[in-house]
């Protein structure tokens, strides 16, 4: 056995995210062995939110890309600016050196972060928006760190190594060798212990029992069957709000069973009218 | 180190692969994983890659750290264990005939399919009576690595565990619901059709092509030309046959519709029809089946270069597929039997497929399902079924 590298910068929380402890070892196992960590879990629990709280509690900056479905791989890479190219040499008024077409070249986000002068975060959100063969091509400039523009045939190596996170939505699983090559954790929906500790770094002026009353009512709403897409953190802490900022908002109402701003936490027309009836079936026993 | 656990979990149906154990020790060799707890976290994010198995690497991890017993897989699928046993049975026929204590020269005379009903049977028969069935049948390869207790190899538990222990937290097994796929949903639907897509260029001219308009440019000797180029727009045509007569697709209307609402949206050109159970001398654009017949025959005159997609159980009766007359509706009495308005369809129309709700592991106690598969290529009603459907469907041979 090796002896034990110090791992000076190790994550562990950041002041707008909590995290729990297995979170926290998984992402510190995944910078050690430098190796992407794969997130996945419902939306709303916070996959992005992580790759922004590493990047502050670890002092680094953050890229992000937004994985889109039309992305081609070397549009994360770089981008050879031909246009700009035509346009100067045809009137001539800037100071690139036409000829050179390096000059040209534009880092995409994956590029940013292998040029970089320091170490950064790449968080590379919804990558199962794309088709199979952007992931897999991706994960392999990650494996090697190195890609190659081949317009002037340089190969860009990376600096330092980015913390590579990379988040799905998707129920369905990735494709094999993707998978191969990544840590794996889904991030559960929170327990309600943990969701209070999570409204209070969000609002740290609200009271105990109003804070109570909204995560039991939030979770009881949890409960109801057949709604496609159940209200999550995002939508507490956006009800949350809501509530606040209207001044005729008490906690004895969400007790005796209402629910206001009820759209807040249902983004879905059917969900909303499901949730309303089961609300208004609640109110009446 | 933790080979014995690397293999239970094979065992188990987690698909672990051997670059990840490396990777994990890899973990333990650099002094990443200092207690069990750490051990559980760790080996979970390198060896698990879906939440499905998170359930499943509880209960081995479990197993294999506390010496709880695995449980039987009285589930396991009765197919895979008769298909050993036929197996078993060209090795030693004598030892299998005395486990069901059956006649050696009887099930001599059996056709390989008949032995494997017959092994199918007895194991349901047993399964009933005595609940687990057979012993020697359980220890076919899935039995677990024996009752070994505790025994963390030479693993280091170190320091003062700050939370639950890795085994409680195993113990609440808190994923047992990410084990089961979740219903299709239209937004994963959505995903898949929309590979289906096919974009050609169409409409007005308003469009920058900037390659084009480069080497345009160079060829006028620097004189800016600038290329336009028609939008892409989707041309695709589908025409969606669903079967949603009588109570064998019943089950699965609430899937069909959320295929069928977001179809509707997405395709420019997408026609509906709807028969019951297969597919005669006409289907109908009306759900009721009975206000706008469409003549099968009049499909001939549609772009051939349309995707047709039925929709269907495919489970019914033999004759109503293979006899003129079949049809299970008294109003439609055809000259021809179904199968051939099928071969029919797919003659017409190269690119088809056949989604079928039901689960692909049930399609082999089905005859229909066998004969239509081989009219048309069949997809479960999955999330993969329907991405190789679309596949299928957009391949360009």
């Amino acid at each position: 056995m090796k002896e034990q590298q110090p791992y000076p910068r190790t994550f562990r929380g950041a002041s707008r995210y909590v995290l729990d402890e297995e979170l926290a070892k998984i992402v510190n196992v995944s910078m050690a062995l430098e190796m992407p960590l794969l997130l996945k879990g419902e939306p709303g629990t916070g996959k992005t939110m992580l790759a922004y709280a590493i990047a502050e509690s670890l002092g680094m900056p953050l890229i992000t890309l937004n994985v889109k479905s039309s992305m081609k791989l070397v549009d994360a890479l770089y981008q050879y600016d031909t246009l700009t190219r035509l346009n100067d040499s045809r009137f001539g008024d800037s100071k690139r050196d036409v000829s050179d077409i390096e000059a040209y070249i534009r880092m995409g986000k994956i590029g940013q972060s292998f040029v970089a002068d320091e170490k950064t975060v790449l968080l590379i959100d919804e990558i199962d928006k794309a088709d199979t063969d952007f992931q897999d091509d991706m994960l392999d400039v990650l494996d090697q760190m190195s890609f190659d523009i081949i317009e002037i045939d340089k190969t860009v190596k990376a600096k330092n190594r980015p913390v590579v996170i990379i988040t799905s939505n998707a129920k369905k699983d990735l494709s094999d060798p993707f998978l191969g090559r990544c840590n794996f954790h889904h991030i559960a929906f929170p327990e309600p212990e943990m969701m209070r500790r999570i409204v209070e770094v969000h609002f740290p002026k609200l009271s105990e029992d109003v804070a109570q009353a909204c995560i039991q009512t939030f979770y009881r709403l949890r409960e109801i069957g057949g709604v496609e897409k159940k209200p999550a953190t995002r939508e507490l802490i956006n009800w949350i709000r809501a509530l606040r900022s209207d001044p005729d908002f008490r906690p004895a109402l969400l007790q005796r069973g209402e629910v206001p701003y009820l759209g807040v936490l249902y983004k879905k027309s059917s969900d909303l009218t499901l949730a309303a009836r089961a609300v208004a079936r609640l109110r009446r026993q | 180190m933790f080979i014995q656990f690397f293999y239970t979990l094979r065992d188990r149906g987690v698909p672990v692969t051997p670059t990840s154990y490396l990777r994990l020790q890899k973990a333990l060799s650099v002094g990443l994983v200092t207690s069990l707890e750490d051990f559980y976290t760790v080996a979970r994010a390198l060896l698990v890659k879906s939440e499905r198995y998170f359930d499943l690497y509880d209960q081995v991890f479990l197993h294999h750290f506390r010496g709880v017993e695995l449980k039987d897989p009285e589930t396991h699928e009765l197919t895979d264990i008769a298909k050993a046993l036929l197996e078993e049975w060209l090795k030693d026929p004598a030892a299998v005939a005395a486990a069901f204590g059956a006649d050696v020269k009887k099930l001599k005379k059996m056709t390989p399919e008949e032995l494997i009903r017959y092994f199918l049977d007895r194991l349901k028969e047993q399964t009933e009576a005595h609940h687990g069935g057979n012993r020697w049948i359980g220890t076919r390869g899935t039995s677990p690595v024996g009752h070994s207790g505790h025994h963390p190899e030479g693993m280091r538990v170190g320091g003062v565990s700050r939370n639950k222990s890795a085994v409680k937290v195993a113990m609440d097994r808190r994923y047992r619901d990410y084990s089961q796929e979740g219903p299709l949903t239209q937004a994963q639907l959505g995903e898949a059709l929309k590979r289906l897509r096919r974009m050609v260029p169409a409409g007005p001219k308003d469009l920058v092509n900037v390659d084009k308009t480069i080497r345009e440019t160079m060829r006028n000797a620097g004189e800016i030309e600038i290329v336009f180029d028609r939008r892409l727009t989707d041309r695709l045509k589908v025409i969606l046959m669903i079967d949603n007569g009588g109570w064998s697709m019943e089950p699965y209307v609430d899937l069909v519709q959320t295929l069928f609402s977001y179809a509707r949206s997405q395709f420019k050109d997408l026609r509906t029809y709807y028969f019951h159970n297969s597919v005669y001398d006409v289907v109908w654009q009306d759900a009721q089946r009975f206000y706008r017949p469409e003549r099968l025959d009049d499909f001939a005159l549609r772009d051939p270069e349309t995707r047709l997609i039925l929709l269907g159980d495919a489970s019914m009766s033999p004759y109503e597929l293979m006899y003129a007359g079949g049809a299970i509706d008294y109003t439609q009495r055809s000259t021809r039997p179904s199968i051939d308005r099928l071969k029919f369809l797919a003659s017409l129309f190269r690119h088809a497929v056949w989604l079928n709700p039901a689960p692909l592991r049930e399609w082999d106690r089905v005859r229909t399902i066998g004969i239509i598969r081989q009219v048309f290529p069949m997809y479960e009603l999955t999330l993969d079924g329907l991405e190789a459907a679309v596949r299928r469907l957009a391949a360009k041979t």
